[in-house]
């Protein structure tokens, strides 16, 4: 109460919220994908605060793309060790 | 009063008479043809300003017909209340002459029910339509005094009055060659009239049947652009009667030919015989007649109440919007001339959000089994009466908060209205047809109903949007597809909480699995699930063994939406968008193509693909001999363009330019909408017109261009069966033997594909 700006959170959830008709044309396991992106987002939701951008939702989709690159680095380790394993 | 008498019969003919009133013919019970009158008084409307309205009053006065002036409050469905001159005409005949007129006078004021069609106004009186049986009471002169109507147009059984038809058809298509021969047929025997004696012997004979006979209905083929006017012209020359008419005093009315465009495409119609006290029909300027023939056009007259000879001659919309305007009149709303409706501005994310058509997935591509179909029947037309869209419900720019789905009034809008007993006659139809078995006397008549329902609630989702329809707003038109992508997404939201996979979404069609689900008892709670929460009715179309999804042939990992081909549970194959359906593809790969879907539409789970694979490898063996053979007829080869330009903006090598070139320099020439004719051969400039004076040699035909043509036919439906194109070749044009069957059988078990094996086996 009192702000005059509004809190992460609710930029966040109004962000997600904008993409619900999106949301609903997608098939069942498409809006699981979906759900699973926000929620990576949503773990720098501090970060985004900080940042205090002009368009929040650009710094979601930099969040996504972060742990979805964070993923992509852990599964090349993955794939290098079953390698190194596998020539020795 | 003189005195008064009964008769019971069926409505055959109703018009305004010349001689004042309203003539009507009744196919008596009694077996004879009655000819009644009737007082019917017509009145329409005239809005505008007082001074306007004062010197129209003036003009009236001056005018010598009978009528009646008042000024009266009348409804109109947009607006409201509205004071308007109403001008009651006493002979319904006048009116049309005189409104004419009127308009020509004044043509800025506001005309309503001013240019109906008469039938329509009679049966929003009388409840009258075409064939109705009546029981009528008259005095000494044939005048009606009162008229019961005993059915309605909305029983499933309703008999036909016992009709005395008369069949007319010459031996050849008059725009090819001069007809030598007239067929003539009753039900009493059938004979030949040789149309190259004098013209006196040939109206003499005519008439004599038409005098003895007496039919009811005459028949024809070419009736409208060929036969009937020759015959008259004759009549007119030698001076002989013709009694075509029933009605001496009318005289039979002639149409002229007209082209119009619509849905898309040019099209012609041509001129129009129409007959008095007796109906014509020509089977070939009759709409949609190869569709659902006679029985299709009396429930069409029945329905609409436009006159039969009307009815077989307009499109479909035109009888929905008969439909609305009896509606209207039976509840004295008025019905506007020209309508004047705008649509109101929206803002620019409005329009984003409103202007969608119907809700569109991209399908899974690749084969799937047991798979169901769900349709909504009839989704638009279900949608505007049960969330009552019209054009004067919807509230302009209100929307559910929630939903974001488009507010409506309380009170049943005339569409709606209008569509409730139609569609609930086309679902009862539905119905039975399900149930019913195909030898059964009513199958038939039944089908024929169901295709005449059809074309016109197809056509009513139009007409809510198009702006020349008297009670058309686009913002109805939209409101619907706004609930039709809403209930779709509902149905696929109860599919997905049942477990169901959703393979692809089509504006009105679902299509889901689950393992479990192979028989029509297994969907029925889906079923019943979507019907609460959409409160559409949905039905089952069917359950395909195997349905495909075909990729877009640019690319293959991008699905098309309308690209399918499957096989029900019934044996009923399904085909969207493959060569098979199109019309350019030449007759011979079509057919090709059909042969090896029916082979393949044995494949299931009980029958392995291996059994049917040596079968469709001898069918397009054969095939391709036949083809280097040239043991195919010519014209099975020919491809069909229809031209979208002027001729001369084809320029260039293209087929479609090389073809237009060749029938150019033999003084042929097309206009846009007509087709070109083509097929491929040997050497320069590899195009051979079809339609030049001469046919091509058989043996200049391009070979290798059809086999190509017929492989890529054939690699759309095998390839989601596993095939490559390339294994395709090697499979087809390869001198090896197949495989033994039972090492197919385990490698289709385990979805690799049979014929990689091939190469690995030992070659025979």
């Amino acid at each position: 109460m009192g702000r005059t700006l509004k809190s992460i959170t609710q930029v966040f959830l109004e962000e997600e919220q904008a993409f619900a008709r999106f949301r609903r044309a997608l098939r069942r396991s498409d809006q699981l994908v979906l759900d699973d992106l926000f929620a990576s987002a949503r773990q720098h939701i501090a970060a985004a605060a900080y940042a205090s951008h002009a368009l929040p939702f650009e710094v979601f989709l930099l969040s996504m793309l972060l742990e979805e690159h964070k993923e992509v680095i852990r599964l090349r380790q993955l794939v290098e060790e079953m390698q190194n394993e596998r020539s020795k | 009063m003189s005195a008064a008498s009964e008769l019971t019969g069926w409505l055959l003919d109703l018009y305004p008479s010349p001689k004042g009133g309203v003539t009507l013919w009744l196919i008596g019970e009694d077996g004879k043809r009655h000819q009644l009158h009737q007082k019917f008084p017509v009145t329409f409307y005239i809005a505008g300003k007082n001074e306007q309205l004062r010197d129209v009053w003036r003009y009236l006065k001056a005018q010598p017909v009978p009528m009646s002036l008042s000024r009266t409050e009348r409804r109109d469905l947009f607006s409201g209340m509205t004071t308007v001159l109403a001008v009651e005409v006493e002979h319904p005949a006048d009116q049309p002459i005189l409104f004419n007129a009127l308009a020509r006078q004044f043509p800025d004021l506001t005309y309503y029910d001013a240019d109906l069609q008469f039938s329509l106004r009679h049966a929003a009186v009388h409840g009258t339509f075409p064939l109705a049986k009546c029981k009528v009471t008259i005095d000494e002169a044939n005048w009606i005094q009162s008229i019961e109507v005993l059915d309605s147009p909305w029983d499933l059984d309703l008999p036909l009055p016992p009709m005395r038809i008369l069949t007319l058809e010459p031996d050849v298509d008059p725009s090819h060659a001069e007809p030598k021969k007239l067929l003539v047929r009753t039900s009493r025997g059938k004979y030949i009239i040789d149309l190259s004696i004098s013209p006196r012997a040939i109206l003499i004979d005519l008439q004599s049947t038409l005098s003895i006979y007496d039919p009811d209905l005459v028949l024809t083929a070419y009736g409208d652009t060929w036969l009937l006017p020759y015959l008259l012209k004759l009549s007119d020359e030698t001076g002989l009667p013709l009694s075509l008419n029933r009605d001496a005093d009318h005289p039979i009315h002639q149409k002229g030919a007209r082209s119009y465009f619509a849905y898309g495409q040019v099209i012609y119609r041509g001129q129009q015989v129409h007959l008095f006290g007796r109906l014509h029909i020509d089977i070939y300027n009759a709409v949609m007649y190869h569709d659902y023939g006679l029985e299709g056009v009396w429930e069409l007259a029945r329905i609409t109440s436009l006159p039969v000879q009307t009815v077989a001659r307009v499109s479909p919309g035109t009888g929905i919007s008969a439909m609305q305007i009896v509606t209207a009149l039976k509840q004295s709303i008025l019905v506007p001339w020209h309508k004047q409706q705008v649509e109101s501005l929206k803002t620019a994310y409005e329009l984003l959000r409103a202007d969608m058509g119907g809700l569109v997935f991209q399908p899974i591509i690749g084969k799937h089994e047991d798979v169901a179909e769900v349709d909504f029947i009839s989704m638009y037309p279900s949608i505007m009466v049960h969330f009552n869209i019209s054009p004067e419900t919807i509230l302009s720019g209100r929307h559910d908060p929630e939903t974001g789905l488009p507010l409506t009034k309380p009170e049943t809008g005339l569409v709606p209205q209008t569509l409730k007993p139609l569609l609930e006659k086309r679902i009862a139809i539905k119905g039975e047809l399900l149930t019913m078995s195909k030898w059964d006397i009513r199958y038939k008549h039944y089908k024929a109903m169901s295709s005449a329902h059809k074309w016109l609630l197809v056509t009513c989702f139009g007409y809510l949007g198009y702006k020349n329809a008297r009670f058309g707003r686009i913002e109805a038109h939209e409101a619907v597809t706004a609930y039709g992508r809403d209930a779709l997404l509902l149905a696929k939201e109860a599919a997905e909480d049942m477990g169901y996979e959703v393979l692809h979404l089509y504006v009105d069609g679902m299509w889901v699995k689950r393992t479990d689900c192979s028989e029509v008892k297994d969907f029925e709670e889906l079923l019943d699930d979507i019907l609460i929460r959409t409160g559409l009715p949905i039905s089952l179309d069917g359950i395909y063994k195997w349905v495909a999804f075909l990729p877009s042939r640019m690319n293959r990992k991008v699905p098309v939406a309308n690209r399918y081909f499957g096989v029900f549970q019934s044996g009923e194959i399904k085909m969207r968008g493959i060569e098979t359906r199109r019309h350019d593809t030449p007759l011979f790969i079509s057919r090709v193509q059909l042969e090896i879907l029916q082979v393949l539409a044995m494949v299931s789970t009980d029958n392995k693909l291996s059994e049917v694979l040596p079968k469709i490898r001898n069918l397009l063996r054969g095939r391709i001999q036949a083809i280097r053979e040239y043991r195919i007829p010519l014209h099975e080869f020919v491809v069909r363009q229809t031209l979208s330009r002027t001729s001369n903006e084809y320029r260039g090598t293209s087929s479609v330019a090389t073809a237009i070139r060749q029938l150019e320099a033999a003084g042929k020439s097309l206009r846009p909408g007509q087709t070109v004719r083509f097929v491929y051969t040997l050497g320069h400039p590899r195009i051979y017109a079809w339609d030049l004076p001469t046919l091509p040699d058989t043996r200049s035909l391009d070979t290798y261009r059809y086999i190509e043509l017929l492989m890529r036919a054939v690699e759309t439906v095998l390839a989601p069966f596993g095939f490559s194109r390339k294994e395709l070749d090697e499979w087809v044009f390869d001198n090896v033997q197949t495989v033994p069957l039972w090492s197919l059988d385990s490698l289709v078990n385990t979805r690799s594909n049979p014929l990689t094996v091939k190469r690995t086996l030992p070659r025979a």
